[in-house]
């Protein structure tokens, strides 16, 4: 008899997690691969893996969140029972890790955030608002510039005793600052130190404004793989960070365990890595806001909708979906 | 006569905070009116094009009003609302609403008229209406019971307002302070969808311009002396009186507002127990980043209660 397994699944803006875990929360098959500017694409691909490492015969899995920026679409395509935002599924899945977490940092491709914990609750959060200034698309544009890759930012980052100043009110300022630096004759890695220190000064006096810092402080999202950034949050922070060995995959996490604590129960197959998905955005028409709905088809069918602002749409749409599941 | 209302009414900006107001004052003269349509995209994007760039979403909103009441009203009534006395200001972008929109349609042909609220210049709100229905053809006398008429019926719509809202605080359920200026909180294309999100996931919805404006303004003044704008004192003070009452504050403001980026750092760095949510709404469209910060936000509500998931 197969016994019950949970899969989460985090699809971000750059990169795409997933996890499948037991009842006791023990990881079974783990993935983590780029998204690429296709969120379908990268979950097909995904499941692949995932598929190849998992034992079917000894596991079923019976439930699956969805979290992450593209968590309705991928979602609605899995057929998750949990679909939740990813500030939540960070907070469950870490505090389910470290119990004793007072702060989580998390800076992703293109947001941040912070969540403050009290006796392993979730008490306060904010996030980057309208800009995503200091995020990891930033670091990896500026990797660039510099022809060295992102990932070898952190080596070069902590070979450097002296960061270069970098202004980190915004990172087009940040920017034009960075090249007169390198202009200037700045060493690459005192460069690329200071690079680091703008992140973390910018993260904050942005994203922890107002907010209490207590130690023990956890830091992930793909961020936290940057040992320069990790050696700046500790020098401006004056407390250890730590990085958990699974931290990029704490969201996939968080959204496997919501899925193992609600009642939903769907057996999952990994067959829908072999059928046809596309998205295509409609404009509504029902009224002036003409809302930008995207409607998802499997295999030329409508599975989902979503984006309009008022019922008209759904009553134009949902017709469609109605008539579609009956079919 | 053309046939055409005589006064149009754009539904935005102060039209949130003093519809009432003008609608009950032009309706005990007899003048006919037309209201332009509520909050779109379409509204929207139409004032962005024209509105000056540094100009905050409000505004831009406001300019799409403007444009959508051209031609089909014999003036658009655009007050100036400057101030109540020395210690009561208004944001300068209210004052300068009536120059702004004349100039950006100076080409259009069409007339506006203006009501002009400066009581350090001579001209209190009473004087103001009485001067206003006499441009408009009435006596004085006239003028001033029609406002006095106006004044009352908008005096008995906030007390019965901040009634309701009394009696929602008593409510067992979540309840999340939603602060913010009227305009952007009511409207229907940029503060009222966060409402309605709040609604739907059953949290009890508290706004600050409920509360009764002195009784805010003077809790206010308690915290900041030097707070500048009417509005912002309202909101901070609101903010200051319910803080202990409700689960959450979720502060909401229109992308580039002077005075909320004053007084909502004031309030993100001194308010203690209480989560508070920070939401800017510029143009984009799309509710997706809103709601994700919105569900995350109750889901903290929701864990601290215990309630959770």
């Amino acid at each position: 008899m197969a016994e019950n397994a949970f899969l989460g699944i985090d699809v971000g803006s750059i990169s795409t997690k997933a996890v499948i875990i037991d009842e006791s929360n023990t990881i079974l098959a783990q993935e983590y691969i780029w998204t690429e500017g296709n969120p379908i694409g990268a979950v097909k691909r995904l499941l692949g893996h995932l598929e190849k490492q998992f034992d079917r015969t000894a596991w079923q899995i019976v439930g699956v969140g969805a979290t992450g920026s593209a968590r309705r679409l991928v979602g609605s395509i899995v057929g998750a029972t949990v679909v939740k935002n990813e500030i939540t599924a960070h907070a469950v899945g870490t505090t389910t890790f470290h119990p004793e977490v007072r702060t989580i940092l998390e800076i992703g491709g293109q947001d941040s955030k912070i969540i403050l914990v009290e006796n392993g609750i979730a008490v306060d959060y904010a996030m980057n608002t309208l800009c995503a200034a200091g995020t990891g698309a930033f670091l990896t544009s500026q990797a660039r510039r510099l022809g060295i890759e992102v990932e070898e930012m952190g080596a070069y980052a902590l070979r450097s005793s002296h960061p270069t100043m970098i202004a980190a009110r915004c990172t087009v300022f940040a920017e034009s600052d960075l090249v007169h630096k390198i202009q200037m004759g700045h060493p690459r890695e005192d460069i690329i130190a200071g690079v680091c220190r703008a992140v973390v000064s910018n993260y904050i006096n942005n994203v922890g404004k107002g907010k209490k810092i207590c130690s023990p402080v956890v830091f992930q999202g793909g961020v936290s793989k940057n040992e320069g950034v990790v050696r700046a949050f500790e020098d401006l922070l004056k407390c250890p960070v730590l990085v958990d060995e699974i931290g990029h995959l704490m969201g996939a996490m968080g959204a496997a365990i919501l899925a193992r604590r609600s009642l939903k129960r769907t057996v999952f197959d990994f067959s829908v890595g072999n059928m046809d998905f596309i998205t295509r955005e409609r404009s509504c028409g029902g009224c002036s806001n003409n809302c930008e709905v995207i409607c998802v088809y499997r295999d030329g069918k409508m599975i989902d909708f979503w984006g309009n602002r008022c019922e008209r749409g759904a009553a134009k749409l949902g017709g469609e979906l109605s008539e579609n599941s009956r079919g | 006569m053309s046939g055409i209302p005589v006064i149009g009414i754009p539904r935005a900006m102060l039209y949130y905070r003093y519809g009432l107001l003008w609608e009950r004052f032009f309706e005990t003269l007899g003048v006919s009116t037309i209201l332009s349509s509520p909050g779109n995209r379409e509204i929207l994007d139409t004032g962005a094009a024209r509105a000056p760039d540094e100009g905050c979403l409000a505004v831009k909103m406001f300019m799409g009003h403007v444009e959508s009441l051209i031609g089909r009203c014999e003036r658009i009534f655009i007050p100036r609302y400057s101030n109540y006395g020395t210690t009561a200001l208004f944001c300068t972008r209210y004052e300068a609403l009536y120059d702004g929109a004349r100039n950006i349609f100076r080409t259009s042909g069409q007339r506006f008229i203006t009501c002009n609220i400066d009581a350090q210049n001579g001209s209190p709100e009473p004087k103001a209406f009485e001067r206003f229905g006499v441009e408009l053809g009435f006596s004085p006398k006239e003028s001033h019971r029609a406002w006095k008429e106006a004044s009352r019926a908008l005096e008995q719509q906030k007390k019965a307002e901040e009634q309701a809202q009394k009696e929602m605080i008593r409510n067992p359920g979540i309840k999340v302070l939603v602060a913010g200026h009227s305009y952007v909180l009511s409207d229907p294309y940029l503060g009222k969808p966060i409402l309605d999100y709040l609604i739907s996931s059953e949290a009890i919805c508290l706004r600050t311009d409920a509360l009764e404006e002195e009784t805010s303004r003077r809790a206010c003044a308690q915290f900041s002396p030097t707070c500048r704008w009417i509005v912002s004192e309202e909101v901070v003070g609101a903010v200051l009186l319910w803080k202990d009452r409700v689960d959450g504050i979720v502060l909401v403001s229109a992308f580039p507002c002077g005075p909320d980026s004053m007084t909502n750092e004031l309030l993100i760095r001194r308010i203690r127990g209480v989560p508070v949510l920070t939401l800017n709404l510029d143009t984009q469209s799309g509710m997706a980043g809103v709601e994700t910060r919105l569900e995350s936000f109750l889901d903290i509500i929701r864990f601290q209660r215990g309630e959770m998931v």
